[in-house]
């Protein structure tokens, strides 16, 4: 049985008679970009998790709802992964708090190849900018990490989003506005700090 | 290239969402306008920091458990599947051997049923004869008996005639064929074969019959 040229409808369908291998192919050919994209929305791993189990298990138990005139399976696996984190964030408020300092996801780099310094250092500035994005209104965030983070064209963006171009074009001016003045903020708190000494 | 468009167009330089000409009219522009020119560096600087970000959740996968668990979901949705199949298929073949049973039995039933009618068609006194007849060639026997010095029972409709009149058979018959010959007959051991002496008169008519010696103990005449 060969699998991996499969095309994703195919394996899909063979993946909701029980198929194991064709699953298997499919969610490794989309965890991964799924998985990016809820963590960078929501900053966190455990619910970037969450959220791609929650989707792939909606492909097991229901795979009818895929509909091939709609689209293709990646466009569907984004949509509910989409509407998954943006669920998510309607809740943030009473989850971010636990969250937000210990499981940001944010993959930690060889200590040996820096100084501990530099490493610190950079670590809390990869920190600071992370809570910069997650501070921008979801929608900023989403045009953000779509065109910047994801480096996708607009028309890409618009297609994933929903929405037309315009649309994420206006959002994506907004949202960089927002993190510049964000950033600019926090670069200058370290100055400030020592201008004051 | 203006202020305005600076702003919708100058910061996707680096990008492939702009052409080489934009670009070069976004720089121009730069060069000429102080404040876009600052925008465009607060840009390049907080770009560069989303790079740190970007780069550092780049390689970020779902972890394998996730993995794990999804495949224990497609194979718990998968056994009821197969479970139901497997029943189903288990009660098919149930059916379809009770309904074979069914049709072998009732075709046995109506062929003993057609044979039976056949022989009522006839003479009751040939049919009674002819059950005794077809029992002979089922390895019965048929002997003119002995004279036999007890008396005949008559049967319905029947002309007294004495022994002398006619020939004695002792056949060996089952107890409902008396029926046929117009006695009552105990339904309990209709099926019980038993001896009997047929007195058939000289035109081939039966007359009269009576139990045999050895008839068996449960072959009375009621």
């Amino acid at each position: 049985m060969k699998v991996p040229d499969e095309r994703d409808d195919v394996l899909l369908r063979r993946a909701a008679k029980g198929d194991e291998n064709a699953f298997t192919v499919l969610y490794q050919r989309h965890q991964a970009s799924l998985y990016r994209y809820a963590l960078r929305m929501t900053g966190s791993a455990w619910a970037a998790e969450e959220v791609v189990q929650d989707v792939f298990m909606t492909l097991i138990r229901q795979p009818k709802k895929y509909d091939a005139n709609k689209g293709e399976v990646g466009a569907f696996l984004f949509g509910i992964t989409r509407n998954r984190v943006m669920k998510h964030l309607d809740r943030l408020p009473r989850e971010l708090s636990l969250e937000l300092q210990s499981n940001s996801g944010v993959a930690k780099e060889p200590v040996d190849l820096l100084t501990p310094a530099v490493w610190a250092e950079r670590r809390e500035r990869v920190e600071q900018v992370r809570g910069a994005v997650l501070s921008l209104p979801a929608e900023f965030r989403e045009a953000v990490v779509l065109c910047e983070l994801e480096e996708l064209s607009y028309e890409e963006a618009a297609e994933r989003s929903g929405c037309p171009i315009g649309t994420i074009r206006s959002r994506l001016h907004r949202g960089r506005a927002l993190l510049m003045a964000r950033l600019e903020l926090l670069r200058d708190v370290p100055r400030r700090a020592t201008a004051g000494r | 290239m203006n202020c305005e468009e600076f702003q919708a167009f100058g910061l996707d330089v680096g990008t492939s969402r702009i052409k080489s000409a934009e670009e070069a009219a976004a720089a121009d522009h730069a060069g000429k306008c102080a404040k876009c020119a600052a925008l465009a560096e607060s840009w390049d600087a907080a770009r560069a920091e989303l790079s740190l970000f970007g780069d550092a959740t780049r390689n970020a996968e779902t972890p394998a458990r996730v993995q794990m668990r999804l495949l224990q979901e497609l194979r718990a949705q998968k056994r009821p599947v197969e479970i139901y199949r497997r029943g189903g298929m288990i009660a098919a073949w149930g059916l379809a051997a009770a309904a074979a049973i069914f049709g072998v039995v009732s075709w046995q039933n109506w062929r003993t049923e057609q044979h039976r009618l056949k022989a009522n068609k006839n003479n009751p006194a040939v049919s009674a004869v002819g059950a005794a007849s077809q029992s002979s060639q089922s390895g019965d026997y048929v002997i003119v008996a002995d004279e036999d010095t007890g008396a005949f029972t008559p049967l319905p409709g029947a002309l007294p005639v004495t022994s002398d009149d006619g020939s004695i058979y002792q056949v060996r018959m089952q107890r409902a064929s008396l029926g046929a010959l117009g006695l009552p007959v105990n339904q309990d051991g209709a099926s019980d074969w038993i001896n009997v002496d047929l007195l058939v008169a000289d035109d081939g008519t039966p007359q009269g019959v009576r139990l045999h010696e050895d008839a068996t103990e449960s072959a009375t005449l009621q």
